[in-house]
């Protein structure tokens, strides 16, 4: 806990002393700014679903490159060898750097609550829809800083760390589109169970599906799990 | 107190470090010499937790690296080869993200780093930003979070490295500061520096340990015994000085002003024998001297290589 706690105060920390953080929040909330108005303009709805659905595939892109730095960075620079010698549990450092990457998330998704703002003065939302559809983005979110930070384990390179965390997560929104083209029933519903869309459709029309819960927390915990194992990994090579 | 038993470690077919065993104990200071890529950062490495080793077993500050390492890790204060710091963060949010870590109570934590930073010469550098400071006060900073819990076992790879002469000697003093109550463990490949704070050597070697003991010791054993010279004017010197029972092998060569030179081995002090065999004989006696064996005729003759690194860096 305490380590926990410290290093997600020196991540944040990290962040908010290099132009990082101010870069990502600023490229996140131009886009969320550019689907707002074409979501609003195309639609005519008073809905923030064309912004949210559009900001979960731009997070999928945004958030490897966020987490990209966590371990490979400290690999780089030989801070690892000062983290793995401190009375730290690898646990109590990957709980820490992935709470750290979810805090920028989160203050990236609350700038956007402007524009729900903008909504609430000018039409009527379904506040219901609203709260579960940022429910998913959250969720999305934790899943994709999960990934993140397993790719960036695997290398000491942050480029090819966060390219890894892109190309490990595309496949889980493209299988989606694959399982309409497979005439197998019991591949396409496998693909299409494994799809994140297939678990974020019911949250985007107001639903919480405990299954869609367990799926992106059953997510997360794999990716971190995988994570722990290439870290303990690295000490035998 | 540290104590490494048989200590193997294989990278797949490469054998890193082969059946290395030494004590430290309390108040000394080690020093691990050796050519670069002799195992020694991988030897410390194993010490520190940080490695698990292939065989063999170490126990640092009376605790199982390998069946308690948290403990270990606790009473160890750790300086790798590169300073491991975060370039973006300042020196004071450094110290204090490290001393959280390594468990330092947080009432006193600001005192303790204060503390720290005023050891290895750094008070008023708390705001710096770590990557924009020059080599040796990098050096400083690392040392500065090896000792930020006060730990009992200090492994330092290659603490003066990079550093001008005269913060070489500042680091010296501070490890002799230090290593009064401690036991530090330290590598270089400067035998100078060995020389200047050490009082035991391990000498490793392709993995090997090729020499271990005092640093007294490790000289004249490595140099074939203990060597003198002495100046004679008389008859047959070097036949009757050979006979003596101390000892071992006499070398004459010419000497200059009447005088023969003698290079005498022994492995007892033969001085006061020859001293007493010249009075007997009534020889002149000019000098009889120990010669003192430089670290660095040692370390090339366990190491065997003319491509050591003997006076300078790297």
């Amino acid at each position: 806990m305490r380590a926990t706690w410290a290093i997600l105060r020196k991540e944040l920390r990290v962040y908010f002393v290099s132009p990082l953080a101010y870069v990502f929040l600023a490229v996140f909330l131009f886009l969320a700014g550019v689907f707002f108005y074409l979501g609003i303009t195309l639609t005519g709805e008073a809905s923030l679903r064309v912004m949210l659905g559009n900001l979960s595939i731009s997070l999928l892109f945004v958030l490897p490159m966020l987490t990209m730095r966590h371990f490979a960075e400290e690999q780089r620079s030989g801070t690892f060898e000062l983290l793995m010698t401190a009375p730290v549990h690898p646990w109590a450092m990957i709980i820490g750097k992935w709470l750290a990457s979810l805090v920028l998330c989160t203050l990236m998704l609350a700038g956007t609550l402007v524009f729900t703002g903008v909504l609430a003065y000018y039409g009527d939302p379904d506040w219901g829809t609203v709260a579960t559809s940022y429910l998913a983005l959250f969720l999305c979110s934790a899943a994709f800083c999960a990934a993140g930070l397993f790719a960036s384990s695997l290398t000491r390179d942050q480029v090819a760390a966060g390219l890894a965390g892109i190309i490990i997560l595309l496949p889980f929104w493209l299988i989606g589109q694959a399982a309409s083209l497979t005439d197998h029933p019991g591949l396409a519903s496998v693909l299409e169970k494994a799809a994140f869309l297939t678990h974020l459709r019911s949250f985007t029309r107001g639903v919480i599906d405990t299954a869609d819960i367990v799926y992106f927390v059953g997510f997360i915990f794999v990716f971190l799990f995988l994570t722990y194992r290439t870290l303990e990994s690295r000490r035998w090579r | 107190m540290i104590e490494a038993r048989g200590i193997t470690k294989r990278y797949g077919p490469f054998l890193a470090v082969e059946d290395v065993s030494f004590t430290a104990g309390k108040g000394s200071v080690l020093g691990f010499i050796g050519p670069n890529g002799a195992g020694k950062t991988t030897t410390m490495r194993i010490l520190t937790g940080y490695l698990p080793a292939t065989a063999g077993d170490a126990v640092v500050a009376g605790f199982d690296v390998f069946q308690q390492p948290m403990e270990v890790k606790r009473r160890v204060g750790y300086l790798p080869e590169a300073p491991p710091l975060y370039q973006e963060l300042t020196v004071g949010d450094y110290l204090a993200f490290v001393a959280e870590l390594r468990e330092v109570p947080a009432r006193g934590r600001f005192r303790r780093i204060g503390e720290v930073m005023e050891l290895v010469g750094l008070t008023g550098w708390e705001r710096r930003i770590l990557g924009s400071l020059s080599k040796g006060y990098r050096q400083r900073v690392g040392l500065a979070q090896a000792l930020v819990h006060d730990p009992p076992v200090l492994i330092l790879d290659e603490p003066t490295s990079g550093l001008d002469p005269a913060q070489n000697v500042g680091i010296r003093e501070l490890i002799g500061a230090i290593g009064s109550d401690r036991t530090v463990i330290l590598s270089t490949h400067i035998l100078a520096e060995v020389e200047a704070t050490c009082d035991q050597v391990v000498v490793i070697d392709r993995g090997r340990i090729a020499a271990a003991g005092t640093l007294d010791e490790v000289r004249t054993r490595a140099t074939g015994g203990l060597r003198y010279r002495v100046e004679l004017r008389g008859q047959d010197l070097a036949r009757a000085v050979g006979g003596l029972p101390e000892v071992r092998q006499v070398v004459p060569s010419d000497g200059t002003d009447g005088f023969e030179l003698l290079e005498v081995f022994s492995d007892q002090d033969p001085r006061t024998a020859i001293a007493a065999l010249a009075a007997r004989s009534g020889w002149t006696v000019r000098s009889i001297e120990r010669i003192q064996p430089s670290l660095e005729d040692a370390f090339l003759a366990i190491v065997g290589r003319e491509d050591v690194v003997t006076g300078s860096t790297s």
